[in-house]
């Protein structure tokens, strides 16, 4: 049966048998490198048109439908005109930070993407603390934002970067303990584990309410992490023009604009690991049968199909609410999501101990 | 022919003092921090070089993703944070020289009195080689045993929350009744 | 009681958020509630609002003639002057002078569509069109001229 994990074996086992161990591992580190490339470009390519058409369905519209069949080629020649576009920097702008800021932005977010299991035995690095590297790397990206904000020397710049800093910073919060009720649960950190570890079934159905509850919080503390609507307070278009981005222009802006959708593809990959069981198809208990009717769907499919799901969730977030005000932020990251995340993390503490879960 | 790890180290090393360098040398501040973030990134490199990655991902976590940010934060708050800074006093300079000169010196000493072990020895007692998976640190933080590190984690828990009633009490404004 | 309400809150903020989503959920599912006209490939079925405002006409009968008794009331309601009435006076069968409208004339390019002259005329003589295309490529003919030549007055009009 043709499957990634075959495909990435065989190229592997073809390599060793060619040149030596070394330069084996060097082409192999290059194909990957090429590879996460390649999927940044077309993650951006499909989630911003994902984004475009499913905001027009939402708003009865259209959308993109004149550019390729059906507006599929609409964001092919966003991308060429961005690619064409003159790279500005600003006259008082700190030129090194200011030019450094989106590759930091953009490098971070591979390296996010280390961990991510893609289908079944198809990761690239399978490091023992997973989750905690994520959840490390991702505090990052709040520099990259930092960074442009101030090295644009431009006011609103620096308030959205002060604000997205502010936002990132108290949102890690809940996120983290949301992360950290599955790792209660399954005892591990690594990824692997934990996709093993639902193989008769995904958390959130088997960690009864408090993981759908965990579930909900780290959606909502995602989707402020990103710094999408109704989170967007750093880039506000109607506040701050586009907040730390304003001053950008170019390929520098795609490659800000980049970041942010594969963020979004990260986050929504991991919620579907920590609670949609990954690649893991939908088993249940012991029905024998039923597990192995899902098991004929590809594994990869079963992780793009929940992860673009979540995508979809966060996107209908973003067309339907209204953006909060930075107290009323606040005070939903310290008065309610903190406060519900630490007694949900009791609960499934106790879960945990008792063996209460299925 | 150095090995390829010989080689990473040697990389991770000169990055993380190149960068520590330009933190205390540059004029600017805000590029001090950035060269100060860094510089701390690189000691997480070092840790994952050493494949200690529970303490590389701590130290990313709390070093680059707390403590950096909190001085940029500082940074952006204050007045005339964008001008460059005047150049440092002569006599100053001269100390801070002798200053890291000495610290260097400590640290030399210090490693050699400091026996090391080949790596590869499994944990056996008094070898100095530990078993540093994420599990077994969480169990040596809360245990009671002989080598056990629940009081100093008991310790700085009290700390920790005496400097937050702090930070509320400072913060905390006063009703319009009182004085 | 401080929890019940906490508590509450939670629950109403998650009940009025899950009713904005069902809305835009709904919109997004069903396709016919799409609103966009996709305009210059529909140019021939394309179908207007009724209360869409394009421009200003005035209304003749087939015997070419108008309800326009030339009373200024839209010239003086126009917050723009759009709006320029140029009156004449007729001779009546019986001998009197009577004041008439000459031409009306229409400055498109300055109009608002804010619709005043329509409800300030007395005898429903103008009305909003829906033709929306305007361009053209001299300014000048945007000055319109709206009462057709040799047109009259309607009989009983006052």
């Amino acid at each position: 049966m043709l499957s990634i994990e075959n495909i990435t074996h065989s190229i592997d086992a073809w390599l060793n048998g060619t040149f030596n161990p070394t330069v084996a591992v060097l082409l192999e580190s290059l194909i990957v490198g090429f590879c996460v490339i390649g999927l940044f470009a077309l993650l951006g390519l499909i989630l911003v048109l994902m984004e475009r058409k499913v905001s027009a369905y939402m708003q009865i519209r259209l959308g993109p439908n004149r550019v390729g069949p059906g507006g599929t080629l609409q964001t092919v020649a966003d991308t060429l005109k961005l690619a064409m576009k003159e790279g500005l920097t600003p006259d008082g702008a700190d030129k090194f930070l200011f030019n450094l800021a989106p590759f930091l932005v953009i490098v971070v977010a591979m390296m996010i993407l280390a961990p991510v299991a893609f289908a079944k035995g198809t990761q690239i690095w399978d490091i023992n603390i997973g989750v905690l590297y994520i959840s490390a790397v991702s505090s990052l990206s709040v520099i990259g934002i930092l960074m442009a904000g101030w090295a644009s020397n431009n006011k609103y710049s620096l308030l959205g970067a002060m604000r997205s800093g502010a936002q990132i910073v108290s949102y890690e919060l809940s996120a983290g303990l949301s992360i950290i009720s599955i790792v209660v649960l399954t005892g591990s950190l690594r990824i692997s584990d934990i996709i093993a570890s639902q193989e008769d079934g995904w958390w959130i159905f088997k960690g009864h309410i408090p993981a759908v509850i965990s579930f909900i919080i780290f959606i909502i503390a995602v989707t402020a992490e990103t710094n999408r609507a109704p989170f967007d307070l750093a880039e506000a278009e109607s506040e701050l023009t586009a907040g730390f981005h304003t001053e950008y222009s170019g390929m520098k802006f795609a490659l800000f604009f980049l970041a942010e959708y594969v963020n979004i593809f990260i986050v929504c990959a991991i919620a579907a690991t920590l609670f949609l069981g990954g690649w893991m198809p939908l088993h249940i208990g012991h029905w024998a049968g039923f597990n192995r009717v899902m098991d004929y769907v590809p594994s990869s499919l079963w992780f793009t199909g929940k992860t673009f799901f979540l995508i979809f969730l966060i996107m209908w977030f973003r067309w339907t609410f209204p953006r909060l005000r930075i107290d009323q932020l606040l005070n939903l990251e310290w008065k309610y999501l903190l406060p519900m995340s630490m007694v949900n993390l009791l609960l499934i503490t106790l879960i945990a101990i008792k063996g209460w879960h299925f | 022919m150095m090995s390829a790890s010989a080689v990473v180290f040697y990389i991770l090393s000169f990055f993380i003092l190149a960068t520590g360098l330009l933190a205390v040398t540059s004029r600017k501040i805000f590029r001090s921090a950035i060269w100060l973030l860094f510089s701390l990134t690189g000691i997480a490199g070092l840790y994952f070089w050493l494949q200690m990655e529970f303490v590389a991902a701590v130290q990313v976590v709390v070093y680059v993703g707390g403590i950096v940010v909190l001085i940029i934060f500082s940074i952006f708050l204050t007045q005339q944070s964008g001008k460059d800074l005047p150049a440092p006093l002569r006599s100053r300079a001269i100390f801070s020289v002798l200053a890291v000169c000495a610290g260097f010196v400590l640290t030399c000493v210090l490693l050699r009195g400091y026996v090391f072990v080949p790596a590869g020895h499994s944990g056996i007692a008094g070898t100095g080689v530990v078993d540093a998976s994420v599990g077994n640190i969480g169990a040596q933080m809360l245990s009671t045993s002989e080598h056990g590190y629940v009081l100093p984690f008991e310790v700085i828990s009290i700390l920790l929350l005496a400097a937050m009633i702090g930070c509320i009490v400072i913060a905390m404004k006063p009703k319009p009744g009182d004085k | 009681m401080f929890l019940k309400k906490y508590i509450s809150d939670v629950f109403g903020a998650v009940r009025s958020l899950l009713k904005g989503m069902r809305l835009t959920g709904y919109y997004f599912t069903h396709r016919k509630e799409i609103i966009t006209q996709q305009y210059p490939d529909n140019r021939e079925e394309m179908k207007l609002p009724e209360r869409f405002r394009g421009e200003v006409v005035m209304l003749h009968d087939e015997h070419n003639e108008h309800a326009c008794t030339g009373c200024t009331a839209c010239e003086l309601a126009c917050p723009n002057g759009t709006i320029k009435i140029i009156t004449k006076f007729d001779i009546t069968p019986e001998g009197k002078k009577k004041k008439a409208l000459d031409t009306f004339i229409y400055h498109l390019e300055l109009c608002t569509m804010c619709n005043l002259c329509i409800e300030a005329c007395p005898t429903d003589a103008i009305k909003m069109a829906q033709n929306f295309e305007h361009s053209v490529y001299d300014r000048s003919e945007l000055t319109k001229k709206l009462n057709k030549p040799g047109s009259k007055i309607r009989e009983g009009v006052e």
